[in-house]
């Protein structure tokens, strides 16, 4: 007998949503700072997701009909300080360790008070997308990741290229060349599996395979830039 | 339903040739209707292997400038009725051919009932190879067990993944099948070739058959007979494995490890 369709897909839980902490409780200067947002993030803005945070307890009000009359969507408040107000708003509330993961980086929420400042603008870029390639790059292809990370799943072949500008992983035999920080990003690496590598380079700084080491052929490496100097180190897998 | 398979390799020499005229007549002798079409125009060699050079009147390119209508163009085997041949023509070149031909052609190869059409691509990843590969379902990479084969081929694999109808439209990629000849298991032990496992490894690609050195190749190729036929030699029975396997029977792989040599062929150094 078929089995009943499921009515409900459960995807990840791990979102990118901006959030919005309140540091001020002034509604003049939050009305601002949210309008100079919402010119910044232009179309952008309609319907993008928000979550709200503080420290202390206060009006969400007028928070809340600013973002709402420039067509930004908040979500829920994080739990806390914000228990009562939110339940007063009727906005949901969200516990605060599902999003601790998200919080440890500095997100991209506009940057606190000083509206006169033109801050540099916190567009809620989106998030970085890496590339994931699943087929092996055979002699000849070359694989360039714009802005991103770049990560190979299957062998890179002599005679391939893989170029990020952000890092570049090879989760098995790197034969090929690999270019990592191709914009001259010196903190990118290139990390492969089994390195056989042709060339290893980051920010422009290379070695081809006849400058690497001998013994870490065929074993788990990475490449990265350490005081203006291309190193090649192994990896302990 | 009609498939077309490719035979390619990127490297010239390393027996494409031998393959589609062994692997279309063992096809052909499994009752498939089968075409083998040589793709290599202005350097034709497959009318050579099949022994049907001196009766060549229109060939591939005739075909497709409207010079001939495809039944007086295709060669029928003296040996197999339900195998055919389309040659190339040995006086032009590779821009002969056009896309828009080559698919014409195929489509009324489709249309005539054959089972498999086999595309034996010219060497290179030029027009010919890309043509004869362009419109396949699968494909049989030739590769010798040598670096500089295997990187080209290597190189083949990469086309087959982009550049061929099949994955242009979306309808998924073309199936490939290794297929590694003039195997030389003592060369293999010694370390002077790559082993089968060291090919494997780098194309990544399913094994269809190793195809041994053999002296029988050279000798059916001159009578112009494919090496299929002669059932006394190793490489003719290991491209009838190759066929069943194609067509998905099991068998296990031979020809893998080096002959026990004798007293005398030690003695007289064999």
């Amino acid at each position: 007998m078929a089995k009943a369709k499921p009515a409900l897909e459960i995807k990840g839980r791990l979102l990118s949503i901006t959030r919005i902490r309140v540091l001020e409780d002034d509604a003049g200067l939050i009305e601002a700072q949210v309008a100079n947002l919402a010119r910044q993030l232009g179309p952008a803005a309609q319907g993008l997701p928000v979550l709200i945070e503080a420290e202390q307890a206060l009006d969400l009000g007028p928070l809340l009909r600013a973002l709402r009359g420039h067509g930004i969507r908040p979500l829920a408040a994080i739990e806390g300080a914000l228990d009562g107000p939110a339940a007063q708003a009727g906005l949901p509330l969200i516990p605060a360790d599902v999003l601790s993961e998200a919080a440890a980086k500095p997100g991209p929420a506009p940057a606190p008070a000083a509206p006169a400042a033109p801050t540099p603008a916190p567009a809620p870029a989106p998030a970085r997308r890496t590339r994931i390639v699943t087929e092996p790059v055979r002699s000849g292809q070359q694989i360039y990741a714009e802005g991103s990370d770049l990560i190979l799943l299957a062998a890179v072949s002599a005679g391939a290229e893989v170029i990020a500008d952000g890092c570049v992983h090879v989760y098995a035999r790197l034969a090929g060349r690999a270019i990592a920080g191709a914009r001259g990003d010196e903190s990118a690496r290139v990390f492969c599996k089994r390195m056989e590598a042709e060339l290893l380079a980051v920010a422009g700084v290379y070695a081809v395979a006849e400058q690497i080491q001998g013994e870490l052929r065929g074993k788990p490496a990475q490449a990265l830039i350490a005081h203006g100097k291309l190193m090649i180190d192994k990896l302990d897998w | 339903m009609t498939k077309i398979v490719v035979v390619t390799s990127g490297k010239g020499g390393v027996g494409k040739t031998t393959t589609s005229a062994s692997f279309a007549t063992g096809l052909a002798m499994r009752g498939k209707k089968t075409v083998v079409i040589d793709f290599d125009v202005g350097l034709r060699n497959l009318d050579l292997i099949m022994g049907c050079e001196r009766r060549v009147v229109f060939d591939f390119v005739n075909v497709i400038h409207g010079e001939a209508n495809l039944r007086q163009a295709l060669i029928r085997d003296k040996n197999h009725e339900n195998l055919h041949v389309l040659a190339a023509s040995q006086t032009r070149d590779k821009d002969a051919l056009t896309q828009d031909g080559v698919e014409k052609v195929l489509k009324d190869l489709a249309a005539e009932g054959f089972d498999y059409i086999v595309c034996d691509s010219p060497a290179g990843i030029e027009r010919g190879a890309h043509l004869a590969m362009y419109f396949a379902d699968e494909a049989l990479v030739v590769t010798n067990p040598e670096v500089s084969s295997v990187r080209d081929s290597d190189r083949v694999l990469g086309l087959l993944a982009s550049k061929t109808r099949k994955v242009e439209a979306g309808e998924g990629r073309v199936k490939e099948h290794l297929v590694l000849t003039r195997y030389n298991p003592a060369r293999v032990a010694k370390g002077e070739m790559l082993s089968v496992d060291d090919v494997k490894e780098i194309l990544a690609i399913p094994l269809l058959g190793v195809i041994p050195e053999s002296a029988g190749v050279l000798t059916s190729s001159n009578a112009g007979t494919p090496v299929i036929l002669d059932k006394t030699s190793d490489a003719g029975q290991a491209y009838d494995d190759v066929v069943a396997r194609f067509l998905g029977e099991e068998r296990p792989q031979r020809f893998l490890t080096a002959k026990k040599e004798g007293l005398l062929s030690k003695l007289f150094g064999g």
